[in-house]
């Protein structure tokens, strides 16, 4: 048997690991879109309770690890994507807990943009005569996605790095195909893991690098969003 | 009488323990330019959002042309599009060039195609002279130029009547000259306004009634003349004498250091 | 080793007994935290300071490692650095006796405090937390402008007093809300020692579980646990900020 080299490792990588990454990555942040648009949404304009409701949210979602959750989410409740696969229920489980936790992060996100777009705008379309969709429509949103472009950003490069935690319940990911290849020689650990780290760096930095410097209201110097 | 296009009927309003507004009445004739003024904090700009609803009075009625638009039955979205809006601060849509900014209303609340939207919309730009910066951003425009594609928006909606709240007030000095200079225009060509301003040259040229508001209540009305000659309450000659002094002052000073720069 | 349950369920969990254990995880956890904020906060400041106020070079490299660390995860992060000695170990030596040895321990009354991949996580969590908050420090010097370095130098100071009396002492308190994030977001991180089979707050969790089988409870009660924990210190660093607030800072 011949053991494997780095360059059957990297193909290994890009056939099977970054797909799966890309895949967690894609599902993760979509759900945290529409979960985090409808929070932002709830706490600007919703009633007491619906802002009571989407705090108490973003403060749980905000203080458990995101490895607990992928837990809950897959070995937790066994069951609870019974619908799919038993194959790829781990993946799935990771879909859901990076989603939801990523939910929490662009609700922030989303409810400082829409903010930092002020009520004189939401006045004027108002008295135009636009119903209060429209205002969401036509004015707000689009100018809250281009603000919260730099931030949502940045929680693109927070899920496909956190999918990596999805490893560990057996998705075969980036960091999981390279440890399982290497594995009965230790010489290529160190060379698998500069690789894996490589590859990360690539999906990452140029996307943050370029949205990063589209203007905005907010600095993403951090895991999170930061208002300045 | 038919000719009445807004009536203002005993309206009140509170914010919790601040009684803002204490019943104001009046009512606005077609191509009547009202104007509106009073200290800082008593209600103006309440009382212009109680008039389109945006902040519904605690008690008394608003009617356009006789429709009532407290009704359960009326539709709150369609009588705003026809009452136009001016706001201090212009409000612009930051996302939308000068010439989307106008005709987004026409085109999304009246229902009009993107082509007649745009029309219309370079008609109302043309009239406040703004055409030739239709393409640019809100960002890209002084405060006075903002201002008139404010007053392009109201305009191209072509309401039964138009509100302006302090329309000038946050502006620069030289840019004031401009926007009065396009509200002077739209007044003598008809247009009905109710118009809170402090500037006192605007409400002597084209006021047909002046109303003076204080503590949430109508102190004095009448006409310019009434106003500049013989204002019968304290509190009116107290804050007419505060405005000469401020605005008086500031328009002399503007003019010594034109005649500085002059030289 | 553990003894098996006596009874099956002595409370509403069924893992009240496994508590003893998960406080020890607990302790790993909170012992994890700590140390890498505090080399983490070290390293940081030089970081900070290299990049905002160093020369071409070393503001370049500042940049450069910054970029490196928040562009990769920290749990490939911590597998460069435990894989190090077994590769290298394998490269030198294939057959013979390890050059470097992983297999010391202290300990101190009966606990292991620190071993190779104890020593691995923290670094691993201590780099890469000097990342984040170097870019929450120099934020707090960047906002500080150019006026007051202009006004102190105008006075005669030196650099270095510039920094020791101008900078710092205000950059500290500005940067203190945005570095809570940081410090509020490290607890949650220390998981990642779990995966070099350190046994911290969640490496009990799973051994409770593979021995109790109740999977739901157990990680639900440690994602609360987690959650009171960052509860409790973005309360404390609220504290702290309310203290040293200057009006107008
Ligand atoms: N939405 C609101 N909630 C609470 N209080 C309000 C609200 N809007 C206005 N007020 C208060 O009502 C009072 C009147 O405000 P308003 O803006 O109508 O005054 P104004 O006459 O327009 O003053 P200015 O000349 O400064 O514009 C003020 O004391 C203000 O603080
Ligand atoms: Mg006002």
């Amino acid at each position: 048997m011949q053991g494997p080299d780095i360059p059957r490792l990297f193909a290994v990588i890009m056939e099977r690991g970054v797909p799966a990454a890309l895949q967690i990555t894609f599902f993760g942040l979509g759900l945290g879109l529409l979960a985090g648009l409808s929070l932002a949404l709830m706490r600007v304009y919703g009633t007491a309770p619906m802002r009571t409701f989407a705090e108490l949210y973003e403060k749980t979602l905000r203080g458990i690890p995101v490895l607990v959750l992928i837990y809950i989410f897959t070995f937790g409740v066994p069951g609870l994507f019974w619908f799919v696969d038993p194959l790829s229920r781990p993946i799935v489980g990771a879909y859901v807990a990076l989603g939801i936790r990523s939910a929490a992060y662009q609700s922030q996100i989303f409810r400082g943009a829409i903010l930092s777009v002020g009520e004189g705008q939401v006045l004027a379309a108002r008295s135009l005569g636009m119903t209060n969709f429209q205002a969401q429509v036509y004015i707000v949103l689009p100018q809250a996605f281009k603000i919260a472009l730099p931030a949502w950003s940045n929680e693109y490069a927070v899920v496909i790095k956190d999918s990596s935690f999805a490893s560990d319940v057996g998705v075969f990911e980036i960091l999981k195909v390279s440890l399982n290849i290497t594995a009965s020689d230790p010489r290529l650990w160190l060379p698998a893991m500069l690789v894996v780290t490589l590859i990360y760096f690539i999906f990452t930095y140029p996307v943050t690098r370029y949205f990063g410097k589209k203007g905005g209201g907010m600095a993403q110097v951090g895991r999170e969003i930061v208002w300045q | 009488m038919s000719d009445i296009v807004l009536r203002v009927e005993d309206v009140w309003k509170s914010f919790g323990d601040l009684q803002v507004l204490r019943g104001i009445s009046f009512d606005v004739a077609e191509s009547e330019v009202k104007v509106i003024f009073g200290p800082s904090g008593s209600g103006k700009s309440t009382l212009l959002r109680c008039i389109n609803y945006l902040d519904p009075p605690d008690k008394g009625e608003i009617y356009l042309r006789g429709k009532r638009l407290g009704d359960p039955d009326t539709d709150i979205n369609k009588i705003r599009s026809r009452i136009g809006f001016v706001f201090q601060h212009f409000n612009l849509f930051a996302h939308l060039k000068a010439i989307d900014n106008v005709a987004i209303g026409p085109e999304k609340v009246l229902g009009l195609s993107k082509e007649e939207a745009r029309e219309r919309a370079m008609r109302a730009l043309k009239h406040v002279k703004m055409d030739k910066w239709a393409d640019h951003y809100p960002a890209q425009l002084s405060g006075g130029q903002q201002q008139r594609v404010g007053i392009a928006r109201a305009l191209a909606m072509e309401t039964d009547v138009i509100l302006f709240d302090e329309p000038t007030s946050a502006l620069d000095p030289e840019l004031i000259g401009e926007v009065l200079q396009t509200m002077l225009d739209i007044a003598k060509e008809g247009t009905t306004m109710v118009v809170v301003t402090h500037e006192m040259g605007f409400a002597r040229s084209v006021a047909d009634e002046m109303i003076f508001i204080d503590g949430g209540v109508i102190v004095e009305r009448g006409t310019p003349h009434h106003f500049f000659t013989s204002p019968e309450s304290e509190r009116v000659q107290q804050f007419l004498h505060k405005l000469d002094e401020l605005y008086g002052q500031t328009r002399d000073e503007r003019r010594t250091i034109a005649e500085r720069d002059q030289e | 080793m553990m003894s098996s349950p006596a009874s099956p369920s002595i409370g509403p969990l069924g893992i009240e007994e496994w508590v003893g254990e998960l406080a020890a995880g607990l302790g790993m956890t909170l012992y994890l935290y700590f140390t890498a904020l505090i080399i983490g906060f070290a390293l940081g400041l030089l970081l900070a300071l290299a990049r905002q106020y160093g020369g071409r070079i070393s503001s370049r490299i500042a940049t450069g490692y910054i970029d490196l660390i928040r562009g990769t995860p920290l749990l490939a992060q911590l597998f460069l650095i435990y894989t190090m000695p077994y590769s290298l170990n394998a490269w030198l030596s294939p057959d013979g006796p390890p050059v470097i040895n992983t297999r010391w321990s202290f300990q101190l009354l009966g606990l292991t405090y620190l071993n190779f991949p104890i020593l691995a996580s923290i670094v691993a969590l201590g780099l890469n937390s000097a990342a984040y908050q170097a870019e929450y420090m120099r934020g707090a010097m960047a906002s500080l402008g150019t006026g007051q370095v202009l006004a102190a130098q105008s006075l005669g100071m030196t650099k270095h007093e510039i920094f020791r009396y101008v900078i710092i002492p205000q950059a500290f308190r500005r940067m203190i809300p945005s570095w809570s994030n940081e410090a509020s977001y490290l607890p949650k991180y220390t998981v990642i020692a779990t995966f070099v089979s350190v046994e911290d707050l969640f490496g009990k969790a799973k051994l409770v579980v593979a021995r109790t089988f109740l999977a739901l409870e157990t990680y639900i009660l440690v994602g609360v646990v987690y959650l009171i924990l960052i509860t409790i210190i973005a309360r404390i660093l609220d504290k702290l900020y309310e203290k040293t607030k200057i009006p107008g800072l």
